[in-house]
């Protein structure tokens, strides 16, 4: 799955919640939401790219499918809350395939290779880069917030306790973790810009993924086949 | 008496990979030690094994008659002080008095006790004139030394630092020597990953050295450093002053500046043409 | 023609009116390493960004006088983790991330990146994911990534800091080899008992302004003594009472050494 050029992953992540909405209720969304949960337990949906946190703390197997139901669970929540069973259940389905598709998107979209895929395709670097490093910005995140959780109790602050100490605790763990990302942006920036990554550089793509004539089929044809669904659905 | 810190057999393994083995020192109170040896050694597990973060799978740390085994690092924080690298990340307080009295504060001691603690400790580290700052207003250099203040604070039995004079120029790495030197000397016992060894041969007198997990050497600091040979495997070479020592076979071979300094004048009053 | 030419320099950051430098003049010449010292706060790394054609540009501000710079450069700045692209999943895309924004074509930026790679002794790294590497690995990441764009002016703040000694050794040894190639090098350092060996000029900052521009000579002084920038050896030297001049390095002491 993870072999798959990144543009195919993404036109299935999007045309599945599409076809979500634009199919009839109940059936359609049912139908979409089996396709999404079915691919979170393909082998190729375990892990992010290799070597970020994300790859360590997600095992093959069904951790994907267990965090989009997990994910959506809340959803319906609300829903059932606010409407009656049957708009639940509609409504219910096609979140839940957006949640599903977003997952498993997440888990098997490996950001350079995205990076790689639309450097190639001829899209500005800046936005290619946005896109890579807010992915990979997760795990470098989680890494730091870690860091600051076990310096914080090393100083003597217990996460247990009243709710009052919760949320003293949980103001010295978010804080710093705010502070610093924030403090680094400047020189981040300075960092970047000197690596010449400035608006309007032709960057060269250092391999990019190889794209198969079937591929672009599937993708042409999830296309139309979203169009006709929306042209039947309106007629 | 006692010792402040004692490991006693300990084993460390990440899954299959073991990262400590079989190490056994202790530390009294009021003894500096320098921890050396390569990247992978086991260091940095050693420091989070003493703070609590890690738990060995074989053998027990004591702090004082603590076994660290059952003990959270926020209650082990009564006994045990610790930086880490990255300290200038952990800082959040609007101000750094603030941030500084956050781990008496936490651990709930008196707001005069906490107040003393904390003066004490900007006082230690000359950070008095920075105290109403925010620390995102200082340099990183400066947060560091605000993060170390914020351990001297919990005027801890044990001190563990993990390279507490990186980034830091030769001012306030003199500074940072002398309230180390004054709190062990109230009885502090320190414990110090580094691989500034100028830093180490002017705060520290012992030296233990890791390799591969297993204790190598322990021995006194101003010996290690003198010995080139048993440096470089571990990717140190002789500070300066220990350099100098050596290349001038100055007796008694000093390690620190103001030793060498009193060694030389005396050596040099002797002979001619200096 | 010199790569790097300062006249009478001086900038304000945003919203300061304390200047960060005060007129500063400066010229470096190929092939060349001009050192800067002083203590935290003096400006080195101000100069370094101006250098760099950083300051004001990107960090706003206002600069007065004159920057002549006749050559491509690069900057590597203090703290490593920051200087990550976060865009590259193995070390050896993140040093071939600079490279690639140049638009260079792939088999020119794979022999530059293996060969800075190579220079920074860091070959067997080139899988691992950047994230995971040590301070000091990353540090060496960080100077390959600004070796691999082949800058003819490079620019180096605090490049040692995170490295064991015989790391920073290393890459002393490596700016001397790379100003022999005729790359300009400025270099801020606090690493002073190194400073010797690796650089043909110092300039010593104080409080924004340049105190002082010479030889290596200029750190066995009795002003620099006093005011800490002395190196280890001249600091004992004149401590133990003996005659100026004093020795700057070990081997000027043992020279010197009856």
């Amino acid at each position: 799955m993870r072999t798959l050029h990144p543009f195919t992953l993404l036109a299935v992540a999007a045309a599945l919640p599409a076809l979500a909405w634009i199919l009839p209720a109940p059936g359609g969304g049912l139908a979409t939401l089996l396709v999404a949960l079915s691919l979170t337990l393909t082998p190729g949906a375990s892990p992010g790219p290799a070597g970020t946190g994300i790859s360590r703390s997600w095992r093959p197997g069904l951790v994907v499918f267990r965090t989009a139901l997990f994910t959506a669970a809340p959803f319906w929540l609300f829903l059932l809350l606010l409407h009656d069973v049957r708009t639940t259940v509609a409504i219910g389905l096609r979140i839940s395939t957006m949640v599903a598709s977003f997952v498993w998107l997440a888990a098997v979209l490996a950001p350079d290779r995205l990076v790689e895929a639309t450097v190639a395709r001829g899209w500005s670097v800046t936005a290619a880069y946005l896109f890579a490093a807010t992915l990979s910005a997760v795990p470098v995140l989680k890494a730091r917030a870690r860091r600051i959780v076990e310096a914080q109790r090393c100083r003597g602050l217990s996460p247990r306790g009243s709710v009052a100490n919760r949320f003293r605790a949980l103001r010295a763990l978010a804080l710093p973790l705010v502070l610093s990302a924030l403090h680094e942006v400047d020189e981040r920036t300075l960092a970047l810009e000197s690596r010449g990554l400035v608006s309007g550089a032709r960057r060269t793509s250092l391999a990019p993924p190889p794209d198969r004539v079937v591929e672009r089929v599937v993708r042409w044809g999830l296309l139309l086949l979203c169009l006709a669904a929306l042209v039947r659905r309106l007629a | 008496m006692s010792a402040a810190l004692r490991l006693d057999g300990v084993g460390f393994s990440y899954g299959a990979v073991a990262a400590l083995c079989d190490v056994s020192f202790d530390v009294a109170a009021g003894e500096r030690v320098a921890l050396l040896g390569r990247n992978g050694a086991g260091k940095t597990t050693l420091v989070r094994l003493v703070a609590g973060l890690l738990h060995p799978n074989a053998g027990t740390v004591w702090v004082g008659d603590w076994d660290t085994g059952g003990r959270a690092p926020e209650e082990l924080a009564r006994r045990v002080g610790s930086l880490f690298q990255h300290a200038d990340q952990q800082l959040f307080a609007r101000t750094v008095r603030e941030d500084v009295s956050f781990g008496p504060r936490a651990l709930g001691l008196p707001a005069h006790e906490v107040r003393r603690r904390t003066e004490e400790a900007l006082e230690a580290l000359a950070l008095g004139g920075h105290a109403t700052q925010h620390p995102y207003d200082l340099p990183p250099a400066l947060r560091k030394l605000a993060a170390l203040a914020g351990a001297l604070a919990l005027e801890p039995i044990v001190l563990v630092l993990d390279e507490p004079t990186a980034g830091l120029d030769r001012a306030l790495r003199a500074q940072v020597a002398d309230a180390l030197r004054e709190h062990a000397e109230r009885g502090a016992a320190l414990l110090v990953v580094t691989h500034d060894l100028a830093f180490a041969a002017e705060t520290l007198d012992r030296g233990i050295v890791l390799d591969g997990g297993r204790l190598a050497y322990d021995e006194p600091l101003a010996a290690l450093l003198t010995s080139a040979e048993r440096l470089k495997p571990l990717g140190l070479v002789p500070p300066t002053v220990a350099a100098l020592s050596v290349a001038l076979d100055l007796p008694g071979r000093p390690v620190r500046e103001r030793d060498a300094a009193h060694t030389l004048a005396r050596v040099a009053g002797g002979g001619p043409g200096l | 023609m010199t790569p790097l030419a300062l006249e009478e320099v001086t900038f304000w950051y945003p919203a300061t009116e304390t200047p960060a430098l005060r007129d500063v003049a400066l010229e470096v010449a190929a092939g060349e390493i001009v050192a800067l010292v002083g203590k935290v706060g003096a400006g080195a790394s101000t100069l370094l960004l101006v250098a760099a054609d950083l300051a004001p540009r990107v960090t706003g501000g206002r600069l007065a006088g004159a920057v002549r710079r006749r050559a491509r450069s690069g900057i590597v700045l203090p703290t490593p983790w920051t200087q990550l692209s976060g865009m590259a999943f193995t070390v050896w895309d993140e040093v071939a991330f600079g490279p690639a924004n140049l638009g260079w074509p792939g088999h020119e930026i794979a022999r530059h990146v293996d060969h800075a790679l190579e220079r920074l002794e860091i070959v067997s790294l080139a899988a691992r994911d950047p994230v995971t590497l040590s301070g000091g690995e990353l540090q060496r990441v960080i100077v390959a990534g600004l070796l691999a764009m082949d800058p003819d002016l490079m620019l180096l703040d605090e490049p040692t800091a995170e490295l064991d000694p015989a790391g920073a050794r290393s890459v002393w040894r490596l700016l001397r080899l790379l100003a022999g190639e005729g790359k300009a090098i400025v270099v801020a350092t606090s690493e002073l008992d190194a400073v010797p060996d690796v650089a043909d000029q110092v300039v010593w900052l104080d409080d924004g302004a340049v105190r002082a521009i010479g030889t290596p000579q200029l750190l066995a002084e009795d002003a620099a003594c006093d005011d800490g920038l002395g190196t280890t050896v001249a600091r004992i030297w004149r401590a133990a009472g003996l005659a100026p001049p004093y020795p700057l390095t070990v081997a000027d002491a043992v020279r010197r050494w009856p």
